[in-house]
């Protein structure tokens, strides 16, 4: 059986999976205490199961999104080498933040030395702030990482923790890596308590299957791999919905994922089941990462979101929530008052529901039911309003060969998979708001748990070659290779791939899910003085989003 | 966050799957390592830079530019269509208010390309600016535009296409002609007969460095700008100007470039040339991003620029400030006397045009009419060593109504299988035929 667990942002879902079945679920209201809340929910699956039966647990938390939205990261230090361009100042982070002399240009060739004195000198100013944790960044370090790991090594006795830039990611965007080399530094030491209570926790229910946590690119990392990068375990929400209507529903065609919750409702895109990813890499409050994330959209609108009629006489809906609707208790009326009192949904008290109604109706000269039924088709169309503007910026990315101006299809979605509590009792406003068909898969109410459960190990390797310089340059694992002038793409496919295959194993992928992508194949002449001169060639492997092997059949409803 | 001053558009096509030919400077490689500069530097990440997807330029916005010879279908690729559909995007970008100035960062490039099109001149096919700036007076009603051509070589095909044109203040930076292709640009030419005066030519000798074009930009092309009072600037940003070009032989800087940027405060940039892929364009182009976005472009600078970098000699100080001078003395202390011939009187040329990329001789008569109201009637009777021969009639965009009189007769009056194809530009009512 595979554990799933998401942590949302008021509730904590959890399911037990036997061969692509649901055999338990449970929500907890979250508490202060996550690893608390992450108890109470396991207790809930796990009653009566055999710890042994579990065969690989997978969590996804809101820790590092807290710590980094409430501003809860540890001081942590920062020194970066640049060169020309913008002025490397432009990118303070953190408490103390140094930049020495030392630059590398964009093939990895080194212009200026990095300055090793600099660097001693920072070492002293960030110890003399107590400060216990560093980062090194380098710019083109994806080019050539020779300054960051010199850095590195200099530094690495003076603090508990040294987070390198050109590991976490083989992409080019130096202010990003700044802040995302920042980031695993700062939350370092609070992810590292975390994982080893929870370690604890599972340690003490007799559970030793594997255990993982999701990422936002709706991949997984096995706790002792995402110690290296602990900021890539925030933002997983989103993914695990995505994963879920992937694992439920398979997704084919252009499906447009519709998942909406209490407070807000989040919207994803799958092309015959492959996800989109954000360009770039995601933000995560004021910090421009280079983490990468599929690309979500969400909008403050749920089933719990309040309704009300302003002065003009318009009905609006969201984008807040003062708390459950009216039928349950809450202050104010919801659109999940309306789905009771149009018998959509039975539950809560059906009188209090009414009372709701009646007090949007009033204003808008409706009966009840009328009033009721125009909040349904509002915001069924305010959603489909905000889908239209975010399939319109997902069509005006810009693309950069011929190849893809011509052949570049539109995306336009041809399905609505529908997720969420409220899914049966809106779906029908959706289609008809949407005009698309849809589909509802079972456990819809539990998606983003069973999207954990299911997801599979995710990773990727960058590579350069530069026959010129005789160099190979894989990044992510910190490699500079020295190859042959007639070294070819078959020689770096097979290099990239072993690379990506210890990467995966590393990262906890077991050896029959390694089924990579070419994400990026580029090979160019390089001409000087009318010669060729060499070949610079440009792949980046990835294990793409997907389904894990021991999840059962994929099942269509 | 770190945010640009002035909201800036970027329209990048590097076109990674075209080439002129495998070696040739205008091949796949020329933009790579610019791309990989843009992006290291996270310029699309500026709140206030946005980056926009280009679209494929039609038949019909070439066609109010040029006549292809014998059709679009022949002298472009899918990559010209491209590069001049990124200008659009770009011009629409900055005429729909969204941004206040973009750049085009597209290739294959373009001022080469003259009105008539018989194949590949100095690697262009498709006057991409022209194109542009034609789109917007048709789209934005836009009647004045500047344009200021950066390229080391001279723009001759814009300078073509706006010869006539007294709307349109050309002015062109360039090495000098006698010692680079294509070989003209001097300040003696400027501007047709109804235009007298709104063609500029400033011929900078070689190794001119960032002191030559400045004093360039502060004592003629800003004054000049002023004087004409535009209601566009669109810069011709060719980077070969640069001390690393491989096939020009000036001195200016990453740093230069956007120092000028800064200064110019072009609408629209559109890059031209610039083949030092390696050393030159990576800078260049993030200074020039940087000055669009009003940043500071102090710590711009390509990385050999103290060890390499040499300022101007006295000589050539001595030699630009001359040049200098009597192209003043010529538009600005003085006016160029105006062309002493009645109204309604067809003036003639005859020119021979080189194509040295596709090797076409091109053999061109050209008749237009004087006239004071309007840039003129013209009819272009054209034969090339391919073995067309063409008549191409054009009415001006705001043709007075005794030049549209005079092109209707022309038309009228076309002798019987004397043409391959009888072409009608009327950009009074934006119609393109061909006969």
């Amino acid at each position: 059986m595979i554990l799933g667990l998401d942590v949302g942002g008021t509730q904590t879902d959890a399911v037990l999976v036997k061969d692509g079945h649901v055999v338990a679920h449970g929500k907890t209201v979250n508490g202060a205490d996550l690893l608390e809340t992450l108890d109470t929910a396991l207790d809930q699956v796990l009653s009566g199961v055999d710890p042994k039966e579990v065969r690989r647990a997978v969590f996804s938390t809101t820790l590092a999104t807290n710590a980094i939205v409430e501003d809860h990261l540890e001081p942590a230090g920062m020194i970066v080498s640049s060169g020309p361009g913008m002025d490397p100042e432009w990118f303070t982070v953190g408490p103390s933040y140094h930049v020495v002399s030392g630059c590398m240009d964009h093939r990895g060739t080194e212009v200026t030395p990095i300055d090793r004195g600099a660097v001693m000198n920072a070492v002293s100013a960030i110890k003399r702030q107590g400060i216990r944790v560093a980062g090194v960044a380098g710019k083109f370090s994806v080019r050539n990482p020779l300054h960051e790991l010199m850095m590195s090594q200099w530094i690495t006795d003076s603090f508990s923790y040294v987070a390198m830039g050109h590991i976490f990611s083989g992409s080019l965007n130096f202010p990003r890596r700044v802040a995302t080399t920042y980031l695993n530094a700062a939350l370092h030491g609070v992810h590292h308590s975390f994982v080893s209570a929870l370690e604890k926790t599972l340690t003490r229910r007799g559970i030793t299957a594997p255990r993982y946590l999701l990422k936002p690119d709706g991949g997984t990392v096995s706790l002792s791999g995402s110690y290296r990068f602990p900021a890539q375990t925030a933002q997983s929400g989103p993914a695990a919905s995505v994963m879920g209507a992937l694992a439920l529903d398979g997704c084919r065609e252009t499906a447009l994922i519709l998942d909406v919750g209490g407070t807000t409702t989040d919207m994803a895109i799958l092309l015959d089941g492959v996800p989109l990813c954000v360009p770039r890499g995601i933000t995560l409050g004021e910090f421009r990462t280079s983490i990468r994330s599929l690309l979500t959209r969400s909008l403050g609108l749920g089933g719990d979101s309040r309704v009300r009629v302003d002065d003009k006489g318009c009905l609006k809906i969201g984008p807040t929530r003062e708390g459950s609707a009216v039928a349950f208790g809450g202050p104010v009326p919801t659109p999940t008052d309306a789905m009771i009192v149009l018998r959509l949904l039975h539950a809560g008290d059906l009188k209090a529901a009414r009372r709701a109604m009646e007090a949007v109706a009033g204003p808008l000269n409706l009966h009840p039911l009328a009033a009721a039924e125009r909040i349904l088709t509002n915001m069924a169309q305010t959603i489909a309003l905000s889908a239209e503007a975010f399939l319109y910026s997902v069509n005006s990315r810009p693309v950069y060969t011929i190849h893809e101006v011509i052949e570049c299809a539109r995306v336009a979605p041809t399905i609505l998979i529908v997720l969420g509590g409220p899914a049966p009792m809106l779906a029908p406003y959706l289609a008809a708001a949407f005009n698309l068909p849809y589909r509802i898969p079972r456990f819809h109410d539990v998606a983003n748990a069973v999207g954990a459960a299911a997801a599979r190990v995710t990773t990727e390797v960058t590579l350069q070659a530069d026959t010129q310089r005789g160099t190979a340059v894989i990044p992510e694992a910190g490699l500079e290779i020295p190859i042959r002038r007639d070294f070819s793409m078959e020689a770096a496919l097979s290099m990239a791939r072993e690379i990506l295959e210890k990467r995966a194993s590393d990262e906890g992928a077991s050896p029959d899910e390694l089924d990579f992508a070419v994400t990026e194949k580029e090979e160019y002449s390089m001409v000087r003085g009318g010669a060729r001169v060499g070949k610079n060639i440009r792949l980046k492997l990835t294990i793409v989003p997907g389904i894990a092997p021991d999840w059962a059949e994929k099942e269509q409803c | 966050m770190l945010s640009a001053k002035r909201k800036t558009g970027l329209v990048f096509f590097p076109a990674f799957d075209w080439s002129v030919s495998p070696t040739h400077p205008e091949r796949e490689e020329r933009l790579l390592y610019t791309q990989d500069q843009v992006m290291e530097e996270g310029l699309l990440d500026l709140d206030g830079v946005v980056e926009y997807r280009v679209r494929p330029a039609t038949y019909a916005d070439i066609r109010r530019t040029h006549f292809c010879v014998p059709d679009e279908a022949a002298v472009t690729t899918e990559s010209h269509l491209i590069a001049a559909g990124g200008c659009l995007v770009a011009a629409d970008a900055v005429m729909k208010r969204e941004v206040d100035s973009a750049f085009a960062l597209v290739r294959p490039p373009g001022h080469h390309a003259m009105r008539v099109v018989h194949g590949n001149r100095g690697f262009c096919n498709i006057n991409i600016e022209a194109v542009m700036i034609e789109y917007i007076r048709d789209v934005y009603n836009v009647r004045k535009v500047a344009i200021v051509d950066t390229d080391c070589h001279h723009g001759d095909g814009t300078q073509d296409i706006y010869w006539h044109d007294p709307d349109t203040l050309f002015i062109s930076i360039h090495q000098d002609g006698r010692t680079l292709y294509p070989g003209t640009g001097f300040p003696a030419d400027m501007g047709g007969p109804n235009a007298i005066g709104s063609t500029i030519n400033i011929p900078l000798p070689p190794r001119t460095g960032e002191e030559g074009f400045r004093t360039a930009l502060d004592e003629l092309v800003m004054p000049l700008i002023e004087r004409f009072e535009p209601e566009l600037i669109v810069n011709s940003a060719g980077q070969d100007n640069h001390y690393e070009d491989p096939i020009t032989h000036m001195n200016f800087s990453a740093r230069g470039y956007a120092d000028l940027t800064a200064r110019l405060k072009p609408h629209l940039a559109v890059l031209e040339g610039g083949y030092s892929v390696e050393k030159a364009l990576p800078y260049i182009n993030v200074g020039i991003i940087m000055a669009m976005a009003g940043l500071p472009t102090a710590t711009v600078k390509e990385p050999n620029y103290d060890t390499e970098y040499e300022a101007q000699t006295p000589e050539v100080d001595k030699y630009v400030d001359q040049t200098i001078s009597t192209v003043r003395k010529q538009f600005i202390t003085s006016q160029p006397p105006p062309d002493i011939n009645k109204d309604g009187r067809i003036i003639e040329r005859r020119r021979n045009i080189f194509y040295d990329t596709d090797m076409i001789q091109e053999l061109q008569t050209e008749r237009i009419r004087r006239c004071r109201d309007c840039a003129g009637a013209l009819w272009i009777e054209s034969s090339s060593s391919r073995g067309y021969r063409i008549l191409a009639i054009h009415v001006p965009r705001w043709a007075c109504p005794a030049c549209q009189k005079q092109a209707r007769q022309w038309c009228e009056s076309v002798p019987a299988k004397t043409y391959d194809k009888v072409y009608i530009q009327d950009r009074t009512k934006n119609s393109y035929t061909v006969i």
